[in-house]
This record gives structure tokens, C-alpha cells and sequence, in this order.
């Protein structure tokens, strides 16, 4: 391996560049960085027994093991004199130095991303060839390092979406050419460090993906029905491509569509906690993009707590969290169908209570005499009653609470007051599905160690493994995205469907309802006036002194000449404009005439919908009524009023 | 472990016995890698029913399997008298909870009997065999069999 790198690159100061343009097709940088293996470095599964690790690194990890034993010896010292303050000090010491020494070992697996990205040179130019295609392949940020384990495991399924981009994506040159671009078709492979994870884009400027299509071939594959298509996003639908079973039949060719799916693909990366995003224009390209963590063994996490048991949340999952007072818990927590949503800054976010999820009976302290119950509550915002049926019988103590909460009504007042009852929300993302996890209490955030459970708990689905807390007691690191499936939660009922929804039933409302904008004034200080936003010509300030009394008709100067000014008190039976020196003219036209109608602020404009109380408030000069902002609004037809007041204009 | 390989040379092995409820079993010793009794488990929702939880033993991950609920023959109650019994399993350690342990006895490899007829319930098939001691009878646990997880 270091004789191939020396080979290829003696040292060469340029090195450090970060874009590394390995012209493809005909470029003549031919060698694959696959280690040629004189040293036998490679095991019997092509994994590498043997990585390279700079000196300066391994003289640290001495200094830090020679440490270790020097705190050691400090320790044993201590404890044998029992003095509480020195062993304080030395436990300081050795915390330290373990940290340093982790850091230092998880250097040492590091390795840059280019070993993995090396090959595909080869492979797309090779592939090119053989499908007649042009592709230009430009790799960026090979020096990205990543964990050996998941560079060796990412070399496959990478190489699956490289080969996709260069089959399925990019297509032939006499296509390309129709299609106005060039001729060449590009893959861009991207290495880059966001948010402490490694992301690595694959993007092609090829034919992209219709979601549509592939809506339409899951369905004749039996994949999803044809009401589940109908309820998708079209994120929804081009996560399709990585259901198992899926194929695009109609390019099948002898380079890709071999039966090794986008769901291997996924899976692969799931395995490694990393997240596969794929977003696509048709006709423009594809991008996919692979966030994949630093490392496997040491990750950061969110410990909660629910009935007892701690869990861990990797915070990769993590978005953010929520506390919900218990006062606002009933107006929070709203109810779609059978599910409970939380609104959260105008999306819905479906909630899974973890102890549902997991099938742990949930308990509650009794505020009055501090004693654990069982919660039967079916619904969040529900309220608790004084007697509970099944602790005062205890002989169902494993039915179901849910489906045996008798449906009483209490008389008992509403007990949602307790501090305790406030909900401590996790909100947690895996893929395209975002949703709440209630726990019962929220505890430190945590770097831990992930350790696999045994094989009686691999068909338990809700966890990732397990890790060891400070106070050696075990805590189970849970799946998020299993969690979902467990819960029932399809992306359908996701925080995106939902919004999706939403907002499709909102503009349909609007539509249906034909919104208008009305402009909002007063006339007397007390009501309020609205008025067609698109009649009005516009607005001028001015101070009463400005108008002018010309026998019964008020006057104004306005653009070198006089503009006739009204009241909505002239014609409608309404509170006289009121007493204030600020004034406002809105300004109408009609053919050649203007008029100006008095008013006060303050002044505002909202869409309302057009449908309007027409018979209530009904009179001269008021088309209507509606309610905007809580208060009774009068809308002021303006027709009617220059109508009876100026006849000769019409 | 290395039981299939050092039975065969060996003419008898020692047993370490315990007691599932009230039936008396063993198991070859070199089988066990530590008897304990660290009672502190977590528990771990959704496992098959005879999983008790999980237990920290110096910082590796032990699944705790009660045996009597595997076996079919009860619950074990964590009495004093209870112990861990952790195997080598050939994918990680694992655990056995039995009510109470017993002796270790040296058996010869040819008194072994075939497990009676009668035993052939629902935890026949976890017994390779029985020993006939001077005053006990002891059902030779079929380890990789009670490891395996439920089909």
C-alpha cells in the first residue's frame, strides 16, 4: 500500500489540493489505489489486516500509555493512605488521560476516503467504454477520514451508486445531444466534513428519476397500493426506489440490475447509522447524499428516562427537544384521525410515546400520596382520574390499559396541573420520518460506547445496541427508525404528509372561498371598517385643517386640483368620524371623478374570505359584515355610497 | 466451547450441577466461563419472555436467560440462593439465572443414558442425556440448543 501511494504520488507538494480532478474516460491516471498486497495486508475477505499509522501518533499513544501508568501507580498510592482529596486529583488525572487516549486510538483507525474513491476511476471509465457513454469524473475531498470499518464497509454500496449514476443516469451522447447538453456527462463524487458527520454526495447530470414513474412501476410491482401512492410526497415517492424488491425493469442492462437493489444499498449504510438522501430533477441529474458518522464505536447520544429504564438516543437522530407545560398540554396536543400531533412551528409532528412503543406499561406518580400507578390514559391531553380501577383491582394487572379504559366521565377536576405531568418531547428524525418520542424525563446528553446486544435481542427491533452507563448499570440505545415501524408510523403519516396536506386542504379552501385582501380603517375610534383593497387608488395623510367647507360638500386640495371628500357616516347609520386632528383620505376612482373618503386609523390590510354576512348589518353604503381580528368589521360598499351621493357621476 | 473436542479424548467430565426448580441438571464444566450472582439487570422490553434482561459484566453486554421459563418449567425467583451461570457461546457470553447451584461431579462419559422417554416434553429436546450418580440424576443441558434463539 505504500509502495502504490509513493508510486503515485512522490511526493507531490500539490498534495494538498483539495480537488483532485481525475479526468476519467480518456485520462491516463489509470492505477486503482487498491494496494497491490505484497505484504499481504489483506485478509481472505479483502478486508486490510494491516493499516498505517504515523509515527508522531504512535509516539503519542506511548506517552499517553506511560502516563496511564504513572496514575495508576498515583492511585494504588492513594488508596492505600485513603486520602479523599489526592485520589480526587488523580481520578481528575486518569479521566483525562483515558479521553486523550481514546481520541488518540480512534486517530489511529482513521483513514482518508480516497482508498475508497480511488477505484471508481477505473470502474467509470471502464463502464463507459463498455456502455459507449462519455463521463467525466471529478472526485473532491478524498483526504476526508473516516473509520476503517466504515470505509472497508462502504466500498460496495458506493460502488453500486457510482455505477448506477453511469448506467441509469447519464445518457447516451446522440440523447444527451437532443437534449441540449453536453455531450460529456459528469459524476461528481463529494467528500466533505457537516455537523460532525462525513457527508458524500453522488451527483450526475444525467436523465434524474420521476417520481411519478416510480410510483407507477412499485405499483405494478405490488410494492404499494394504489391509495398509498396517492397519499405520497413526492420525497415519499422517490424514497420508492429503496423499497426491497424494487427494480426498474425497464433498464435492465448487464451492468446494473443484477438484483442488488437500492434497498442493499440502504441497508448497507443504515447498518453503518449513516442516512441516504436522494433528490432528482428529471432531465437535470440525481444527487444522492450519504451522511455517515465519524466513527461507530464512540457516539454521542441523549439519554432519557421512561419508566424506570434509561435509553439512549444517538443524537444523530436527534433534532431537538420539547417541553410541553402540563397547562398547555391540552391545547398543544391535537388529535388527526387516531393519531396525536404536536404543532410545531406550523408543521405537524406525529408523537409515539416510547413506552407505547416498547410495550411498557405506563405508570404515573400519584401527586396526592407519591405512589406509582398505572396509567390508563388513552389519549395525551386525557386527564386523570382519582380512582383508578385497575390498581384498586389487581387482578388485571396485565391487561391492556388502553383497551380497557372504560370510557366514564370524571367528575373529578381537571389534575393536568401537576408540575410532573408536563411532557418532555424528543423529536427525533430518521430519513424522511420526523416525529415526537414522549419520554418520561429528559437526562444528560452523553458520548458512549456502543456495544452489540446478544443474538436473543437481535429480533428486537427497537434497539441499536446497548452501552454502559457511568454507574455500570446498562442502558439500550434505541433505533429511531425501527422505533417508527414498531409504532406504525409510516413517513405517511409523517410530519411532511401531514404539512403536504395541510397545505393542499388550505389552498383549496382558499380557492373554493376566494380570499380577498380588504384594507381596514376606522371611522369613529371604536369601528371598524373594511373596504376592497383592490378599489382603493391609494392613501394620503393629512391633518384636519386640510379640509375645506365649501357649503355642504368637503374639499381638499389634491394633485392641483380639489377632491371631493366623504364620511362613512354621510350615507350609513355609524359613529361620526372622530374627533382627531390625524386624519387619512383613501382615495377612489371613478372614470374621470376621485373621491376621498375620511377616515382614522390605524390602518391595516388582512385576506378574509369573500364570503361575507350580507343580510345582518345590512344598510346604506354597508355591503356587510364579517369578523376580522375578533371584532366586527363593517365592509363599506363604496359604490353604493358615491352612488347616492354624487348620481350625476354614473 | 471445546466440548465436541475434548469429550472425545476424555474418558469422563466433570459436571457442575445446578437446579432448575426442582429438577437437577449439569453442564460441562469447561462450558461455563463464571458463576455469580450480580442481580443488577436491565431489562429489556420487547424480548422473548424467558430473556430477563441484560447485565454489565465488566464491561461486556450478558443476556440473562431465566432457564426454568426456557425449559418450560416455571419462573425462577431470585432468591439468595440464585446465581448467573455464564456461558461461552460462540457468538458472545450469555447467561443462565438458575434457582440454586450445586456440586460438581465427575462422571464417566460411558454412563451417560439416553434422556428417558418421559422426558420428551416441551424441554426433552434441550437434554443430551442423563447421568446416574450414586443418589442423583442429573439431565445433561444441551447448551447450544438452549442457546439457540426461538425459531
Amino acid at each position: 500500500m505504500m509502495s502504490d501511494q509513493k508510486f503515485q504520488e512522490p511526493f507531490d507538494p500539490a498534495r494538498e489540493e483539495l480537488i483532485d480532478t481525475s479526468a476519467v474516460f480518456s485520462g491516463e491516471e489509470s492505477t486503482g489505489e487498491k494496494p497491490t498486497d505484497e505484504e499481504s495486508g489483506v485478509d481472505s475477505a479483502g478486508r486490510q489486516t494491516s493499516i498505517r499509522v504515523h509515527v508522531s501518533l504512535l509516539d503519542s499513544l506511548m506517552t499517553l500509555a506511560g502516563e496511564l501508568v504513572l496514575s495508576r501507580n498515583q492511585l494504588l498510592q492513594t488508596i492505600s493512605s485513603g486520602g479523599l482529596k489526592s485520589a480526587e486529583a488523580v481520578g481528575q488525572r486518569i479521566d483525562l488521560i483515558t479521553s486523550e487516549l481514546q481520541e488518540a486510538i480512534m486517530l489511529t483507525r482513521m483513514q482518508p476516503i480516497g482508498n475508497v474513491f480511488g477505484k471508481f476511476p477505473r470502474i467509470v471509465r471502464d463502464l463507459a467504454a463498455q456502455l459507449g457513454k462519455q463521463i467525466d469524473l471529478s472526485i473532491f475531498g478524498k483526504e476526508v477520514e473516516l473509520d476503517k470499518t466504515i470505509i472497508e464497509a462502504i466500498g460496495d454500496p458506493l460502488t453500486h451508486l457510482v455505477r448506477n449514476a453511469v448506467d441509469h443516469g447519464i445518457e447516451p451522447p446522440e440523447l444527451r445531444r437532443q437534449r441540449e447538453k453536453p455531450e460529456v456527462g459528469s459524476v461528481v463524487l463529494r467528500a466533505f466534513h457537516e455537523a460532525g458527520q462525513v457527508v458524500i454526495e453522488i451527483e450526475d447530470d444525467g436523465a434524474g428519476l420521476d417520481s411519478e414513474q416510480l410510483a407507477s412501476l412499485a405499483l405494478r410491482q405490488g410494492l404499494v397500493t394504489a391509495e398509498q401512492v396517492q397519499s405520497m410526497s413526492d420525497k415519499e415517492k422517490m424514497n420508492l426506489i429503496f423499497l426491497p424488491g424494487f427494480s426498474s425493469a425497464d433498464t435492465v442492462t448487464d451492468v446494473s440490475g443484477r438484483g442488488v437493489g437500492m434497498d442493499v444499498v440502504k441497508s448497507n449504510f443504515d447498518k453503518l447509522g449513516g442516512q441516504i438522501d436522494i433528490t432528482s430533477e428529471t432531465g437535470k441529474g440525481t444527487a444522492i447524499s450519504i451522511k455517515l458518522p465519524l466513527t461507530l464505536a464512540i457516539i454521542p447520544c441523549q439519554v432519557i428516562l421512561t419508566e424506570g429504564e434509561r435509553y439512549a438516543i444517538p443524537q444523530v437522530n436527534l433534532e431537538e427537544l420539547l417541553r410541553i407545560p402540563a397547562h398547555l398540554v391540552k391545547e398543544r396536543i391535537e388529535i388527526v384521525g387516531s393519531a396525536e400531533v404536536v404543532r410545531l412551528r406550523g408543521k405537524l409532528l406525529p408523537l409515539v410515546r416510547l413506552a407505547d412503543a416498547l410495550g411498557v406499561e405506563r405508570t404515573y406518580t400519584d401527586p396526592d400520596d407519591g405512589s406509582v400507578k398505572i396509567d390508563r390514559r388513552r389519549r395525551i391531553a386525557d386527564r386523570r382520574s382519582k380512582q383508578s380501577p385497575l390498581t384498586t383491582a389487581p387482578a388485571a394487572p396485565e391487561q391492556d390499559a388502553d383497551q380497557h379504559a372504560p370510557p366514564v366521565r370524571r367528575e373529578s377536576p381537571d389534575r393536568r396541573i401537576a408540575t410532573d405531568s408536563a411532557l418532555n418531547i424528543v423529536v427525533v428524525s430518521a430519513g424522511p420520518i420526523t416525529y415526537g418520542l414522549i419520554v418520561d424525563r429528559l437526562e444528560d446528553s452523553e458520548e458512549i460506547v456502543i456495544k452489540p446486544l446478544g443474538r436473543h435481542l437481535q429480533q428486537c427491533q427497537g434497539y441499536a445496541g446497548a452501552t454502559i452507563m457511568g454507574d455500570g448499570r446498562i442502558a439500550l440505545i434505541l433505533d429511531v427508525a425501527n422505533l417508527a415501524t414498531m409504532a406504525h408510523l409510516s413517513s405517511v403519516d409523517g410530519s411532511d404528509r401531514a404539512t403536504e396536506v395541510q397545505q393542499e386542504t388550505e389552498s383549496q379552501i382558499a380557492t373554493a372561498e376566494d380570499s380577498r385582501s380588504v384594507l381596514i380603517f376606522r371611522n369613529s375610534e371604536t369601528e371598524q371598517f373594511g373596504i376592497p383593497l383592490d378599489q382603493v387608488e391609494r392613501i394620503e395623510k393629512i391633518k384636519r385643517n386640510d379640509i375645506e367647507y365649501l357649503g355642504a360638500k368637503r374639499v381638499m386640495q389634491y394633485r392641483d386640483g380639489s377632491l371631493h371628500l366623504i364620511c362613512v357616516d354621510d350615507i350609513a347609520q355609524v359613529q361620526p368620524l372622530a374627533e382627531r386632528d390625524d386624519l387619512l383620505v383613501i382615495v377612489f376612482s371613478f372614470g374621470t371623478h376621485s373621491i376621498g373618503l375620511l377616515a382614522c386609523g390605524p390602518i391595516d390590510t388582512r385576506d378574509i374570505a369573500a364570503r361575507a354576512d350580507e343580510e345582518t348589518l345590512r344598510q346604506p353604503g354597508i355591503a356587510g359584515s364579517t369578523i376580522i381580528g375578533g371584532q366586527t368589521t363593517l365592509l363599506v360598499d363604496i359604490n353604493e355610497m358615491v352612488g347616492q351621493l354624487y348620481p350625476e357621476w354614473f | 466451547m471445546a466440548t465436541a473436542s475434548s469429550t472425545g479424548s476424555r474418558q469422563s467430565i466433570e459436571l457442575a450441577t445446578f437446579a432448575i426448580g426442582e429438577a437437577l441438571c449439569g453442564m460441562d464444566i469447561l462450558q461455563i466461563q463464571e458463576i455469580n450472582k450480580i442481580m443488577q439487570r436491565t431489562p429489556v422490553p420487547q424480548a422473548p419472555d424467558y430473556v430477563l434482561g441484560v447485565l454489565n459484566l465488566r464491561g461486556k453486554i450478558v443476556t440473562i436467560i431465566d432457564l426454568a421459563k426456557k425449559l418450560g418449567l416455571g419462573e425462577t425467583d431470585s432468591t439468595d440462593n440464585a446465581r448467573n451461570i455464564i456461558v461461552n457461546s460462540f457468538d458472545g457470553s450469555a447467561g443462565f439465572l438458575v434457582s440454586r447451584i450445586g456440586d460438581v461431579v465427575e462422571v464417566a462419559l460411558d454412563k451417560q443414558e439416553k434422556p428417558p422417554a418421559n422426558m420428551r416434553g416441551i424441554q426433552g429436546k434441550y437434554f443430551s442425556g442423563v447421568f446416574k450418580t450414586d443418589s442423583l440424576l442429573i439431565g445433561m443441558l444441551d447448551i447450544d440448543k438452549v442457546l439457540h434463539p426461538d425459531e
